[in-house]
């Protein structure tokens, strides 16, 4: 039994290695500079005073200002959806749940790709438009691109937690609250929305959290001028070149998410 | 349960048979029918650069295998190698081949095993960036300049130059080029200036120059995406390099190209060998191999590039691109210029602002 | 009121799966288009599969794809389940460490993820290329299996493992007789989860691949710079075979339970 505990031993070296110390080389780049090659160690915060300046802190908010979006969006759709789902019998449930997941395995670039064929100045959508005589409307490289890629990518992920608490509520208790006298919606309101609440949380983080860091929709459906924080950070690890730069942006990002958590945490202690 | 895991391999296994059957067994071979035959060439080029026929009938030819990779602009290309990415062969532009040799990053070139060098145009021979082609052997060449739908675009509004976008008429109607020196050109031939400046006034005036257009002109912000939505007509101004112009007119015959008086880059790629070249002569032959006139022919006719290859030059004016001037590069202009090599303090301030005019 | 009730929450669920798999749908129509329009079907054609089939660097890709998915999956389903394990029988502190270390990856965005990735890489002298993906993939593909694993290792009896060794097994046996049967739907669930991740990957693989390797989602991102109807035919192929796997996976136990109540009535 006590020989077990030695199982952990090669994970603690490979997690150390591979997960551990790349966010310290990340926090060294973010504190340094002197490039690629770290031959020049002088600290300094000049990569964050840069990150303070007036265009990228724009471009954090934009990035917080979509993911808001996408995730009120996902929410208004999902938590319905969730919520229909879970009024059907068991079996008919588990037949569309996998519906809704099955999109999520196909790889993300290939359904990226479908959007990009949809929505193409001279696609489909446009296609139909004009057939019905209305003129073509200029959708890809636009906020509406890059929000309909989003909210379709992780709809899934808002639908699949608030339908798991939907299924697990005890449909008793509603019963019992109708006895009582309530109307349809203050049992909607007291008892089915208040139980959802935990899988609405843990859908709204994640989605949340993701969409503020996604970068490869943008690109895709936005263009070279769309930039979010994700994109930021690709352009200066893959462009410009400036890797300190790129790190401390990926240090804040990483920091900001994972105290977000801990909020999250905090609010609901309810471990998943 | 068992049986739910045994289907699920049995499913994935053949899967993986299916692609094996079809692939190859080492997994990093890239293109053609190459076969396994000892020696490989590692090569870097620009996306939509080639006709990948090319490749393949270099691999069966030589008997060896090539890996083949792409960059969407010079300064990705540098990114990557800085990074420690080693190639055998890259194919940058003038003035990234003016900053490889600087930072001495280049073999110099064997020109005895270059049998097809007589083949080439005198003119695309012994520029600034490389004296005598030390290092360098030419690819393609050309202009960049404005590709406009001439059944959209006023004829009079071409003699605003470069300020053709900036003009309102045409406002969410064009693409601009993802590249910060190419976009900056644009910026600092409007305003007069030359595209090669190190004048941190002139280069703030170019900025400005470039975040006015974004908020008055929306542009679209593209690469080689230019290529099908201007064939398909989807805007109706484009800058785009002379050579996707020629490849895009001989597909929309709407559309026409134009260099502005206020003069433009022209620009010249070449094939250049890194220091890390595992297999000089290998090397050698492919890029004497691409000097051949059959297949100098071959690759501008997919591509659309002008050819420095003489013969395949002549050809293509007469015949596939005839009547499209993009093909054959105005340099008569004394206001062009080439780009040439920025300092480092220089090149990191375009790097930056171009970043800021991006994320307005 | 119940059916009008029924009525329309079946429109809505019937309109998000349209929003779903709208686009799906219409690239798999596409795949058979004869020509490369996006929006007119010409006509029935397989050529788009016949050139799928003859591009080298597609297939290459997806062989890249399938091979790092089930080696990642094996090996991270291996080395989370005996880590997970392990875990369960670990002192309080190494369990805190292992079980915050093993969430960053999961909670760390995938960018800053591959970010560090490919500066250790890069910082050590690595070359990158298959070797580094796999790792990469590994890397992120385990907390995902301990996360699975680790709830029902938790749940079981502490004791059993003990009363196995008492009559008479060895350390070994009690680990693949008794602790691995039980715990096996949540390997399951992670190795299945492991090879959702690893093959829908693009951002990790797409930091810290070079050499040439390159798997679907880096080919099918260098092809959306031009028009390509062979994706729309590599597209249908995965979702097919995705497609076939799940049903595979979930409606086979429903059709042997279905046969197993046969017999009984």
């Amino acid at each position: 039994m006590k020989h077990f505990k030695h199982l952990t031993k090669p994970y603690i070296v490979w997690s150390f290695i591979l997960i551990v110390i790349p966010l310290l080389l990340i926090a060294l780049y973010a504190f340094t500079t002197g490039g690629n090659a770290v031959k020049i160690l002088e600290f300094t915060l000049k990569n964050f005073i840069k990150f303070l300046e007036p265009t990228y802190i724009s471009v954090f908010f934009k990035s917080v200002k979509l993911g808001l979006l996408t995730t009120g969006i996902c929410l208004l759709m999902g938590y319905p959806l969730a919520y229909f789902i879970s009024r059907f019998k068991d079996k008919t449930q588990d037949l569309l749940i996998l519906g809704v997941t099955i999109p999520m395995w196909i790889n993300l670039l290939l359904r990226t790709y479908a959007w990009l064929n949809l929505l193409a100045d001279n696609g489909i959508i446009n296609n139909l438009l004009a057939m019905l005589g209305i003129s073509p409307i200029s959708m890809m490289y636009t906020d509406f691109s890059v929000t309909l890629g989003m909210v379709c990518n992780f709809l899934p992920l808002m639908i699949i937690p608030i339908h798991t608490s939907l299924r697990k509520m005890d449909n008793s208790l509603i019963e019992a609250a109708y006895d009582l006298g309530a109307n349809r919606i203050q049992a909607f309101r007291r008892i089915i929305l208040k139980l959802s609440m935990p899988g609405v949380l843990n859908g709204i983080v994640m989605v949340f959290l993701m969409s503020i860091s996604t970068f490869v929709i943008p690109k895709l459906l936005g263009g070279g001028q769309y930039l979010l924080i994700g994109n930021l950070i690709e352009s200066q690890f893959i462009s410009v070149g400036d890797w300190n730069f790129g790190s401390a942006i990926s240090l804040l990002l990483a920091v900001i998410i994972l105290i977000s958590m801990r909020l999250m945490k905090k609010i609901d202690p309810q471990e998943d | 349960m068992k049986k739910r895991f045994i289907i699920l391999m049995a499913v994935v296994m053949s899967m993986l048979l299916t692609a094996c059957a079809g692939g190859n067994s080492s997994g990093e071979s890239q293109t053609g029918t190459g076969r396994t035959g000892g020696a490989t060439l590692k090569i870097y080029n620009a996306g939509e650069y080639i006709d990948m026929n090319l490749i393949s009938q270099f691999e069966e030819e030589y008997n060896c295998k090539i890996i083949y990779d792409t960059f969407e602009s010079n300064e990705v290309m540098y990114t990557k190698i800085s990074s420690g990415e080693n190639y055998d062969i890259m194919i940058p532009s003038d003035y990234m081949i003016e900053r490889l040799i600087k930072e001495d990053l280049l073999m110099p070139i064997d020109w005895s095993l270059i049998t097809n060098k007589d083949n080439l145009l005198p003119e695309v021979m012994d520029l600034e960036f490389d004296p005598g082609n030390t290092y360098s052997v030419p690819y393609f060449w050309g202009t960049v300049g404005i590709l406009y739908d001439t059944t959209v675009v006023d004829e009079a509004d071409l003699a605003d130059g470069w300020n053709l976008l900036m003009n309102e008429k045409y406002a969410g109607d064009l693409y601009m080029y993802d590249s910060e020196r190419d976009s900056f050109m644009v910026a600092l031939k409007a305003l007069g200036y030359s595209m090669n400046t190190d004048n941190k006034d002139e280069i703030q005036e170019a900025f400005d120059w470039l975040v006015k257009q974004k908020s008055v002109m929306s542009p679209i912000y593209a690469g080689d995406d230019i290529i099908d939505n201007m064939i398909s007509g989807n805007k109706s101004i484009a800058v785009v390099y002379s050579g996707d112009a020629a490849y895009i007119m001989s597909e929309n015959e709407n559309l026409e190209y134009f260099t502005p008086e206020e003069g433009t880059n022209v620009w010249y790629d070449a094939m250049v060998i890194t220091n890390t070249c595992q297999n000089i002569d290998l090397a050698h032959k492919f890029m004497d191999f691409m000097l051949r006139e059959d297949v100098a022919l071959a690759n501008t006719k997919a591509v659309g590039y002008t050819s420095p290859v003489a013969s395949a030059f002549e050809k293509m004016k007469n015949t596939t691109f005839a009547g499209i001037s993009a093909y054959v590069p105005d340099t008569s202009n004394p206001n062009n210029e080439i780009f040439r090599y920025q300092e480092q303090e220089i090149k990191e301030l375009f790097a930056d602002l171009w970043t800021k005019v991006k994320a307005q | 009121m119940k059916k009008k009730k029924h009525i329309f929450s079946g429109l809505y669920i019937a309109l998000c799966f349209i929003f779903f798999y709208l686009p799906i749908i219409i690239t798999m129509i596409f795949s058979f288009n004869s020509s490369k329009s996006l929006t007119h079907f010409t006509g029935f054609s397989l050529k788009w599969y016949q050139e799928l089939i003859n591009n080298q660097e597609i297939v290459s890709a997806v062989y890249v794809s399938v091979t790092i998915a089930i080696l990642a999956t094996v090996i991270s389903t291996v080395l989370g389940t005996v880590t997970a394990i392990g875990l369960s029988k670990s002192r309080k502190f190494l369990k805190e460490y292992l079980l915050n270390v093993n969430n960053i990856p999961i909670l760390n965005p995938e960018i800053v993820t591959a970010i560090g990735l490919m500066i250790l890489f890069s910082s050590i002298g690595i070359a990158k290329g298959y070797m580094t993906m796999l790792l990469a993939h590994i890397c992120f593909c385990t907390p995902y299996v301990i996360t699975s694993v680790y709830p029902k290792v938790r749940s079981l009896d502490p004791n059993l493992a003990n009363a196995a060794m008492d009559l008479g097994a060895t350390p070994v046996q009690a680990l693949t007789k008794v602790i691995l049967p039980l715990i096996r739907p949540g390997i399951f669930a992670g190795a299945l989860l492991a090879f959702t991740m690893s093959f829908d990957d693009f951002v990790i693989s797409y930091f810290v691949t070079g050499n040439g390797v390159k798997n679907i989602s880096i080919i099918v991102y260098n092809m959306t710079k031009r028009t390509n109807p062979t994706i729309n035919a590599l597209s249908t192929i995965v979702i097919v075979v995705i497609i076939l796997i799940l049903l595979a996976v979930n409606i086979v136990p429903i059709l042997k339970k279905s046969k197993e109540r046969k017999f009984e009535g």
